[in-house]
């Protein structure tokens, strides 16, 4: 494979030069028009940027902004005068002869043919490019390719391009081939049912389509396509760090599957997990939605400080946008700018500032919430609604019930300093001794006379002081008691209404604390409102008291995102050099000016955010996701980076395909990614054999010209789904709470955490690999083996790879030990011929051929001789000889590739 | 002897021939079926530069001559004293139990520490031991034996004062998750000496895992087969190396070969890359299934062996892992990572103070430790062997106060701004002490040395260029040391 893979590598070397060389051959002869994009900025990337770009800026000059690149040097001469090379200063110092002058400084003397493109490019104009990823995309012209082989307008392109190259298409695959592939690119397993039996008997257009069409109808899509969008998510069941404890937050997974099976459009899909709290009369779904950036990690471990990992989550919130929704590496912007695409410094904390406003601040509860009563508490939560609504304005009454269902906005008592003979115990919640005092810095007051505050009293008796500005300041609000309580306790303050930031103080004593280290109070959280409507009428207080059962009752929840109201909003400063203590300018949320401008209509917030993203004109955003689904469909993206669509990412293979997939994903399609996956499978080029022919082998291995159908090994989740379906064991519950199949022992050993790997029972043994209890710092091994990760950090791209481990496991993995034995069991036939060829077909979804059955009726006999010497038992070693070939199938590469 | 007796020993011997082949890492196949490069097929390059096609652990030499060949870094989870064990502090002791000055803390961090706390003399008995004069504590006698051999630093400083991050900042570099571990880097750099054995290994004791999880010695952005393969004393020592109970040795071959049988069928076919290096994968798969559990098996050494380290076969100990990394770097494996956890003395319970819990730490890894420098050394390994010895941060010379309050016990809180470390063979200065601390072992007086510094020293001693060694990543190079690490002189023999 490797020697191949060299001559290919040679060959392509030896093109580009012989293209260099002519380019540089016809260049001495006329002047071709220069690319800047094309032709100068991979020089520049190359030999310059390290040295002037957006982290160093020697002699202060920096290529990465056009103004910056033509400004006046230091010395005061120009590095680039437009048509005059010859007094450009870059000219002189690339073809300098005086090796201190020369550059690039202490490195090899750029090439003639380089400094020509440079000479000729200002001769030019010096015609600055924008990259082509940032170029909307335009209203394709589809080629005219013709050809009876075409299927739509994608094979046109194809076409097109394996015509430059020389390259003949292959023949479709058999229709046995091609219906696995179907299903496994559609709903992630092989399936036995009526229309692939159909389509294999009769593979007409008719039949593939309608293969397609209820492959697209069936709900295992939404598993499937979940399964990509998880790593997208960063989505795991712990919280990450240290303890790693565990999270609720599979709801989060149930509404992705929810809204792939809707085929919910791909820009609603987005608004909604960034912003579905900013919509307007958002619904407890689209709340539900927003948990999409609270996957970000949570440091439980004590003594961390909390405004840095509250930070760490913001700022993973950015990156996590820009990758792997724009294809934009936008982490290093957070030091300095863009070393290589034009992203300025203070751009980063425009857009963190987006991200930069949600109520949550690393608490170990995770708050805010979004609670999931159970359904006894529902009526009393509608007639409640009821009530407000006749009594209320809607404003206040989606306070309310927000607030019952979020416990939000409140101040968490982590937020407090200035600590006097009290501690935040563990780093998480404010503990008083008496007399203690503690502030809550720069709070946000909105006149509202009543609090809730959440808090819990040890002491038999005490006192909490509320105090405004100072610590001897006016006394605004008083909470006494008179017993301990019970646990944590919600109970209302009056509260004296001050408007704007204040200072909150808080002080504790109680003379029923005996012992100095005695804690006598810890408070959790503090909620400004108005008061409840009418409290004070025998209705009113019917549902006060309703509105009481609901706040305390027990009741499941999920992080969500939660927006501060614009009277305790943050404010966003530049970290200087991206240390968060060093903190410079103020700023505004903002998207970077090398993009579209946001809409004026729209709110700086992560709505009008969501919005811009959205934008048809966004050049990113629909590039972005065509290219992911192609990648799950052929094994690898148009643009190979697929978490880098910057000019240090890979060249789109054929942009033109890539531009028209993404005109037509928004225009045609209008963001349905169901119609794009079947606009894909439509195509002939998709339906071709995966054949590698020696023809092939010489001129595209990898196939990045597509004159081959795809051929990849199967993901972990496809794995497992495969195993479990040729066992019929998928089921049809489509969401449910996080399961956990078999693991080995002793593979969970976080610190101070006492959770246990506890195997589920029956049916839940057998579930989907995306139900999988996914644990951030022990990831489930049997997937990892096959690439996936701890989702530490959002993934865009799996690297395949190949290795003994995963031999190991397939052959090995009590889970795949067990299924090869339920298998085995199912195939109940006269003889081990017909045994072995009714496995084969359930898993490899084919009649298996003469050598196979040689093969492995040779492995059946062996291990029949074997286990009867060893045991003489016929029925055991009958069974045992099943199960070992059925193992043997189960790691077949044609099992294991989807071809 | 009759002709059948005679016919199963010279299977025997073949037998145990061929196992002592793998474990020394010859490319013996099964049945005649293709061999070649081993671990390879996956696509090295993530990035643009498209795929590099050749064996992942194939031998690659690195930018100079090195020094070492292998590491073997022992890793205290929780941070250990390096007041009670090197840093030792006359002017401390007289100031016990005084109130912490002002101008120490002021302006300071501290995990735990709140309030004015108060100063904490050590207990321990500290002398200067061989040749050199290093000052050992009583905590560690049997390393005291040894102080001629090793080179201590004592002027370590940190930028994080949390077990996870700074556990991470040691070993990937980065405070935050994501990036390659060192023991990554050297295979990826280096690849491995022995193709039957995983090029990285780490080894657990104490009970828990890091407090960094997997991530310390994660792939990061490298290829996820640099990983650090986790091997266990208990169970599987690599999972899913077992085979099933009703599976024997030769139906497993049998097993494989009928696979790779079918796969060269579909090789024939398909001409597909992928599916003759999965061919590989299975005939390694199976040579690692003799040679891993046969270099993981500690029962076979001598009694000597065991009395020097203090080994017991078949528990779980950090005994037990010194003495297995002295085995899987004697048999080619790069990069053995141990990490024990349990070093975490904040005074608020026994096990976690510096009178009670730190005492009997010390106890389970003193003896194993020494025993690994002088077992490698008594085999001509020590020399090419870097063992380096540290936690992730140093203890405060305040006595914890934990939200205020004097702790039950006796504890130190986490201290970024100096600790110690040692490190020993490997091209390193023996009997040398390097780095100086104040007189209360608050702040480094001169020598700092930062993790990034100690990473490109693993680096250089492996034959690296820190800053050469890099990754083309997210659109720009990456390396283990980031935009530091310098590679101090002093330090090199």
């Amino acid at each position: 494979m490797f020697s191949s893979k060299k001559i290919l590598s040679t060959v392509t070397i030896l093109g580009i030069l012989s293209v260099v060389g002519l380019v540089f051959y016809s260049f001495s002869l006329t002047t071709d028009k220069i690319d800047y994009n094309r032709d100068v900025k991979p020089i520049i990337n190359k030999k310059c940027i390290s040295c002037h770009g957006g982290v160093k800026k020697q002699g202060g000059f920096s290529f990465l902004f056009e103004e910056e690149a033509k400004a006046q040097l230091k010395s005061g001469a120009f590095a680039i005068i437009p048509f005059k090379p010859n007094q450009s200063e870059i000219i002189t110092r690339i073809t300098s002869a005086d090796e201190d002058e020369r550059m690039p400084y202490k490195h090899d003397a750029l090439s003639k043919s380089e400094i020509k493109i440079f000479t000729d490019w200002i001769k030019q104009g010096a015609k600055w490019g924008i990259h082509w990823s940032y170029i909307p995309v335009k209203s394709p012209e589809i080629p005219a390719e013709k050809s009876p082989w075409i299927n739509n307008d994608i094979d046109r392109y194809i076409l097109k391009k394996l015509k430059s190259e020389n390259v003949n298409t292959s023949d479709q695959a058999s229709p046995p081939v091609l219906a696995r592939r179907v299903a496994l690119d559609i709903v992630g397993f092989q399936v036995k049912d009526q229309m692939i039996s159909q389509f294999i008997a009769d593979p007409s257009d008719k039949n593939y389509e309608s293969l397609l069409d209820s492959l697209l109808s069936s709900e295992h899509y939404g598993e499937k396509w979940t399964s990509m969008w998880l790593d997208l998510a960063r989505y795991a069941d712990t919280k990450g760090y240290e303890k790693d404890d565990n999270r609720s937050i599979w709801r989060y997974k149930n509404w992705l599957i929810k809204a792939f099976n809707a085929d919910r459009p791909y820009n609603q899909f987005l608004t909604e997990q960034l912003a579905g709290d900013l919509l307007p009369n958002a619904t407890d779904d689209q709340y539900l939605a927003t948990a999409f950036h609270r996957n970000t990690m949570t440091n439980d471990e004590g003594g961390t400080d909390n405004e840095e990992f509250r930070t760490a989550a913001v700022i993973d919130r950015v990156n996590t946008t820009w990758e792997t929704l724009m294809g934009t590496t936008f982490a290093c912007v957070q030091c300095h700018a863009h070393p290589y695409d034009p992203i300025k410094h203070d751009e980063y904390y425009k857009f963190l500032a987006f991200f930069n406003n949600t109520r949550d601040v690393d608490t170990p509860e995770e708050y805010p919430w979004l609670r999931h009563f159970k359904p006894e508490h529902k009526p009393k939560l509608d007639s409640l609604s009821s009530y407000l609504i006749s009594k209320t304005t809607p404003s206040e009454v989606e306070s309310i019930i927000r607030f019952i269902k979020s416990y939000a906005p409140s101040y968490f008592s982590m937020e407090c300093d200035s600590l006097e003979n009290s501690a935040l115990v563990d780093t998480k919640w404010l503990a008083m001794r008496t007399p203690s005092s503690a502030r809550l810095p720069h709070a946000g007051f909105n006149n509202f006379p009543k609090m809730i505050i959440n808090f819990r009293a040890y002491s038999k008796t005490g006192t909490v002081h509320f105090r405004l500005d100072h610590k001897h300041g006016p006394e605004i609000a008083t909470l006494s008691w008179n017993e301990p309580t019970n646990g944590w306790n919600k109970k209302e303050l009056d509260i004296i209404p001050v408007q704007g930031r204040h200072d909150l103080h808080i002080l504790f004593e109680s003379n029923s604390i005996t012992h100095p280290d005695h804690t006598g109070v810890m408070i959790d959280w503090m909620h400004f409102s108005n008061p409840f409507p009418d409290e004070k009428t025998k209705e009113g207080i019917k549902y006060k008291n309703d509105f009481w059962t609901l706040l305390n009752a027990p009741a499941e929840y999920t992080p969500i995102m939660y927006e501060n109201p614009e009277y305790m909003a943050r404010t966003t400063r530049v970290f200087e050099r991206g240390n968060w203590l060093v903190k410079s300018d103020t700023v505004t949320a903002n998207t970077p000016t090398v993009f579209l401008p946001m809409n004026k209509d729209q709110p700086k917030n992560r709505l009008g955010l969501s919005s811009w993203i959205t934008s048809p004109d966004h050049p990113l955003t629909a590039r972005v996701l065509v290219n992911r689904i192609w990648e799950q469909l052929w094994g690898t993206g148009l643009v190979e980076t697929l978490e880098d669509f910057g000019s240090q990412g890979a060249a789109p293979q054929n942009q033109e395909l890539l531009d028209y997939l993404a005109y037509s994903f928004v225009h045609n399609h209008q963001w349905s990614i169901k119609r794009l996956i079947k606009e894909i499978m439509m195509s002939a080029a998709y339906r071709q054999d995966s054949k590698l022919t020696p023809e092939l082998k010489e001129k595209d291995v990898f196939n990045r010209f597509y004159a081959r159908g795809p051929r990849v090994r199967l993901s972990a989740e496809q794995l497992r789904d495969q195993a479990l379906a040729a066992c019929d064991l998928i089921d049809s519950l489509y969401e449910g709470s996080p399961v956990m199949p078999y693991q080995p022992e002793g593979v969970w050993q976080s610190p101070y955490n006492g959770k246990k790997w506890r195997k589920s029972e029956g049916k839940n043994q057998y579930r989907r690999a995306v139900y999988t209890f996914w644990k951030r710092t022990s990831a489930f091994p049997s997937m990892t083996n096959f690439d996936a990760t701890g989702r530490e950090v959002c993934l865009s791209r799996r690297i395949r790879t190949n290795t003994p481990l995963q031999a190991l496991t397939l052959l090995n993995d009590s889970t795949y030990i067990d299924l090869a034995g339920v298998l085995s069991s199912k195939c109940n036939e006269a003889s081990p011929e017909s045994a072995i060829a009714c496995i084969y077909k359930n898993i490899a979804a084919k009649d298996i051929d003469e050598l196979r059955l040689q093969i492995l009726r040779k492995l059946y006999y062996e291990s029949m001789s074997t286990y009867m010497i060893r045991e003489g038992k016929i029925a055991e070693a009958k069974t045992n000889s099943l199960n070992l070939v059925t193992s043997a199938i189960l790691n077949l590469d044609e099992v294991i590739t989807k071809s | 002897m009759k002709s059948s007796q005679l016919h199963h020993l010279k299977q025997s011997i073949l037998q145990e021939q061929t196992r002592r082949h793998f474990i020394k890492g010859s490319f013996l196949g099964l049945g005649g079926l293709a061999m070649g490069a081993m671990l390879n097929g996956c696509k090295i390059k993530s990035d643009s530069g498209g795929e590099s096609g050749s064996n992942a652990f194939e031998l690659k030499p690195p930018h100079f001559n090195p020094r070492a060949k292998s590491v073997i870094y022992l890793h205290m989870a929780g941070a250990p004293s390096q007041l009670e064990l090197f840093d030792y502090k006359p002017e401390l002791i007289k100031m016990d139990g005084q109130l912490c000055p002002p101008s120490i803390i002021e302006g300071k961090k501290f995990a735990f520490i709140r309030g004015v706390p108060k100063m904490l003399g050590t207990t321990a008995k500290f002398k200067q031991h061989g040749q050199s004069g290093a000052w050992i504590s009583n905590y560690l006698p049997h390393l005291q034996t040894i102080a001629d051999e090793l080179c201590i630093i004592k002027s370590v400083s940190t930028d994080q004062f949390n077990h996870a991050p700074a556990q991470l900042l040691m070993h990937t570099g980065s405070a935050r998750l994501g990036r390659p571990s060192i023991g990554a880097w050297a295979t990826y750099g280096l690849g491995s000496e022995n193709q039957n054995l995983p090029g990285f290994v780490v080894l657990t004791s104490g009970g828990n895992n890091p407090d960094a999880g997997k991530s310390a010695w994660g792939s990061g952005f490298l290829p996820s087969v640099y990983q650090g393969v986790q091997c266990r004393s208990e169970g599987d020592p690599v999972l899913f190396l077992q085979d099933p109970h009703a599976v024997s040795r030769d139906l497993r071959h049998a097993s494989i070969e009928a696979i790779n049988h079918i796969n060269q069928a579909e090789y024939a076919a398909n001409q597909d890359p992928e599916t003759q290096s999965r061919i590989q994968q299975y005939e390694l798969a199976y040579r690692m299934q003799i040679s891993v559990p046969e270099v993981m098996n500690i029962n076979e050494e001598p009694k000597y062996i065991h009395d020097m380290y203090g080994t017991q076969p078949g528990k779980s100990s950090f005994a037990n892992n010194a003495l297995l990394a002295r085995k899987l770097v004697e048999n080619g494996v790069r990069y053995v990572q141990l990490f024990d956890w349990g070093w975490d003395t904040h005074g608020n319970v026994a096990e976690g103070s510096i009178d009670v819990g730190l005492v009997n730490k010390c106890r389970e890894i003193d003896k194993a430790t020494t025993a690994l420098i002088l077992d490698l050394k008594q085999r001509g390994l020590l020399e090419d062997t870097l063992v380096i010895w540290g936690g992730e941060f140093g203890r405060t010379p305040m006595s914890e106060n934990r939200d205020g309050v004097q702790n039950a016990f006796k504890g130190r809180d986490h201290h970024a701004e100096a600790f110690t470390i040692f490190m020993a063979g490997g091209g390193i200065r023996k009997g040398y002490t390097y780095g100086e601390t104040d007189e209360i072992g608050y702040s480094i007086v001169n020598g700092r040395v930062n993790p990034h510094d100690i990473q490109a020293i693993i680096l250089n001693q492996l034959g690296f260029d820190h800053e050469k060694l890099t990754y083309e990543f997210q659109g720009r190079p990456f390396r283990l040391t980031d935009v530091e690490g310098k590679v101090i002189k002093e330090l090199i023999s």
